[in-house]
């Protein structure tokens, strides 16, 4: 797919702390953290926090010696789902600055920037602004370029640049054999001939290298020359948006499912912007540690577009609204997104976003008060006045053909009441409706006073039922 | 006398407090009747207050009173809020009235009603907000939010209480008492206290279709 013969330069992002940054969020005041895995039988740490760092903590140390040196240590296991997923995240900040990027498990991510560097301003602008974001997604990365895409992989590990291929070769020749990160019989092997730089390696006969070293190091060897294509594999945004969010402990505490909460929106967020989608909505389950029903939450948008703030303030809402039942475990989330987007809009005049004010608040009263809550009230073409309306979704129009009195208040249902009660005063007014439906009917209605002196909307029914009804206010 | 100058000139800067004479004008909207302007002390319905409805029973003509000026600000294209009303508003009645009913937007849970009607005023994009206070007692504090929020918006605030209820002892700009007729009793505004008997609108309105009718026994 790329070679030294088209003009391509690629950056390489390697995130050392990848193991560490998937399974424990970067939150302040957190305490010395660690990641440990199993080896040979036994639970050793595999990365440590800065804390535990200079604490003494190190990695390959077994957990009980650690925990004897730290005893407030606090460690979770390496999880290989979350650090997939944490790398596919640096792809997508990635994706934002290159239509061409490539995953290179386990901790290293590809871009293409040979177009995009002009369009932020040159190399350094770019991986600058690159590092921002990530940094500001909880991920620190090394950068490094070179016009191949295996060197660039390689050259993120030293943070080195090589942008032509003289340059290429020299910086390569110059790297140490460790660089490589062989396996370190291979290492020693290499070391006991002597061989202690790249260039000195690159050197030697194919066929000689070959036979000492084993036959996967000459094309490794090609590959990172560039007389070799790369093989790549392109990635790409999902399509649909879908993502499962662990939390690092289960917590019932609705401050825990926030803050993943407010992680979970910057993923969405960048996913937005690289797909160029406006969010109508989110939906949220929250999975029960004990793994009981899930709870399904909805945020739904007045307007499509995506403000973090007011997202995260309506899930606040939503979570105020609930009492969580036992401690959430994870969170997934599901968006309904439109192509349709329309930056907000303020006003020419004092600055304030008034057309984005109406749809915020409609939204805010929905998270709270609940989707059913808020209504518009809206006419229907029927001759019975309790089918004569509806509610509707706010902002609704229907047109209205009644010409005849009608009373504010309707009652929901017509009440019985007492003809004695009330002195007439207008009417009647006959309605016979509804023999095409089964809810047949035929009253009289009446204006009528009260013993308040109300105006009231009573009618005399004949069928289906006898009697007198009250079924409004005229107020 | 010359040392209540400032005092004087300290009180006018409060709007908050209230005075036995004349306050400057506040802002207003009109109420759609010329009568009930002249009635009311400040000439309309005051902006960026609270005003209180005291019916004494449902349905005195709470919203038949505020139908002309929720008509006029749905036709400037100004959203209004209905909050926890006992019954439902009627939409050929209010259609007819002029009200765009796409611009009306009804809110039907009755629990956090005042917080509803505190965020609405708070936007300050509503025209007018009318909350319904729901049953039970009423919270002077909830009442004094909702007067804080009323004040950072341009719209005139409703809040109409309960038959039963006992209105806090608050600092809204005006309290009305309400009978049917619609008969209007200012009790607290400025001005003394008098009352007002408001012309029948609808009443003529039916009068100029009354027709010959038997009435059934």
């Amino acid at each position: 797919m790329s070679g030294p013969a088209r003009a391509s330069l690629w950056a390489g992002l390697y995130c050392p702390g990848l193991p560490l940054s998937a399974v424990w969020d970067p939150q302040p005041g957190i305490g010395p953290v660690a990641v440990h895995s199993h080896q040979r039988g036994q639970a050793r740490i595999f990365q440590a926090g800065r804390i535990a760092l200079q604490h003494g903590v190190r990695a390959g140390m077994s957990l009980s010696q650690a925990l004897a040196l730290l005893p407030q240590l606090q460690t979770r296991p390496r999880n290989p789902t979350m650090e997939q997923r944490a790398l596919e995240q640096i792809a997508l900040a990635a994706y934002g600055h290159s239509h061409q990027v490539v995953l290179a498990p386990p901790d290293t991510v590809l871009l293409e920037i040979a177009g995009s560097q002009r369009l932020r301003g040159g190399l350094q602008p770019l991986l600058q602004q690159l590092q921002e974001t990530l940094v500001a997604q909880g991920f620190r990365v090394r950068c490094g370029t070179a016009v191949v895409a295996a060197a660039a992989r390689l050259l993120a590990r030293v943070n080195q640049h090589a942008d032509s291929p003289e340059s290429l070769q020299r910086t390569l020749d110059a790297l140490p054999i460790e660089a490589l990160g062989l396996a370190p019989n291979q290492e020693q092997a290499m070391t006991g001939c002597g061989l202690h730089r790249l260039g000195e390696l690159a050197r030697m006969g194919a066929p000689e290298r070959a036979r000492r070293f084993g036959a996967g190091l000459n094309a490794e060897l090609d590959q990172l020359y560039g007389r070799q294509p790369t093989p790549l594999a392109g990635w790409q945004p999902p399509e649909r948006y879908l993502q499962r969010l662990e939390l690092p402990v289960p917590s019932d505490r609705s401050e825990a499912l926030l803050f993943a909460g407010n992680r979970a929106l910057d993923h969405l967020g960048s996913w937005l912007e690289v797909r160029d989608r406006a969010l109508t909505a989110l939906h949220i389950t929250l999975e029960r540690e004990d793994a009981g029903n899930p709870i399904a939450l909805g945020l739904s948008l007045a307007r499509p577009g995506f403000d973090r703030a007011r997202l995260l303030e309506m899930l606040s809402l939503k979570l105020d609204r609930i009492r969580l039942p036992a401690a959430i475990a994870a969170l997934v989330l599901k968006a309904d997104t439109t192509l349709e987007h329309r930056p907000p809009q303020a006003d020419l005049w004092d600055g304030r976003n008034r057309g984005d004010a109406w749809p915020a608040l409609l939204d805010r009263l929905r998270a709270r008060l609940g989707e059913q809550a808020l209504n518009g009230i809206a006419p229907q073409a029927d001759h019975r006045p309790e089918l004569a309306w509806r509610w509707v979704s706010p902002g609704t129009t229907r047109p209205c053909a009644e010409t005849r009195p009608r009373p504010t208040w309707l009652l929901p249902e017509p009440r019985p009441c007492r003809r004695a009660d009330f002195r007439l005063e207008d009417g009647p007014e006959r309605i016979e409706a509804g023999w095409w439906d089964g809810q047949d009917c035929r009253r009289d209605y009446w204006i009528a006073r009260d013993s308040r002196n109300r105006r009231v909307w009573i009618f005399h029914e004949h069928e289906p039922r006898s009697g007198w009804f009250l079924h409004g206010l005229f107020s | 006398m010359s040392d209540a100058q400032p005092l004087q000139r300290l009180l006018d800067q409060r709007s908050d407090l209230w005075r036995g004479r004349r306050r400057p004008r506040s802002r207003t909207a009109a109420s759609g009747s010329a009568e009930l302007d002249a009635w009311l002390p400040d000439g309309g319905w005051p902006r960026g207050h609270l005003i209180e409805l005291l019916p004494t029973c449902l349905g005195s003509g709470e919203l038949d009173l505020l139908v002309p000026l929720l008509a006029e600000q749905t036709r400037q294209g100004q959203p209004i809020l209905l909050i926890a009303p006992p019954l439902v508003p009627c939409p050929q009645r209010l259609h007819r009235a002029g009200i765009a009913l796409d611009r009306l937007i009804v809110v039907r849970t009755p629990d956090q009603a005042l917080w509803a009607a505190e965020q609405s005023l708070k936007s300050g994009v509503c025209g007018s907000v009318l909350v319904w206070h729901p049953r039970g007692r009423v919270d002077a504090r909830s009442i004094r939010r909702l007067q804080l929020a009323a004040r950072d918006s341009d719209a005139p605030a409703f809040v109409c209480y309960r038959p039963n209820q006992q209105p806090p002892p608050s600092l809204s700009a005006l309290r009305l008492g309400l009978a049917p007729g619609p008969q209007l009793t200012l009790l607290r505004g400025d001005g003394p206290p008098r009352t007002l008997h408001l012309g029948r609108a609808n009443v003529i309105e039916l009068a100029a279709r009354r027709r010959r009718s038997t009435l059934p026994p």
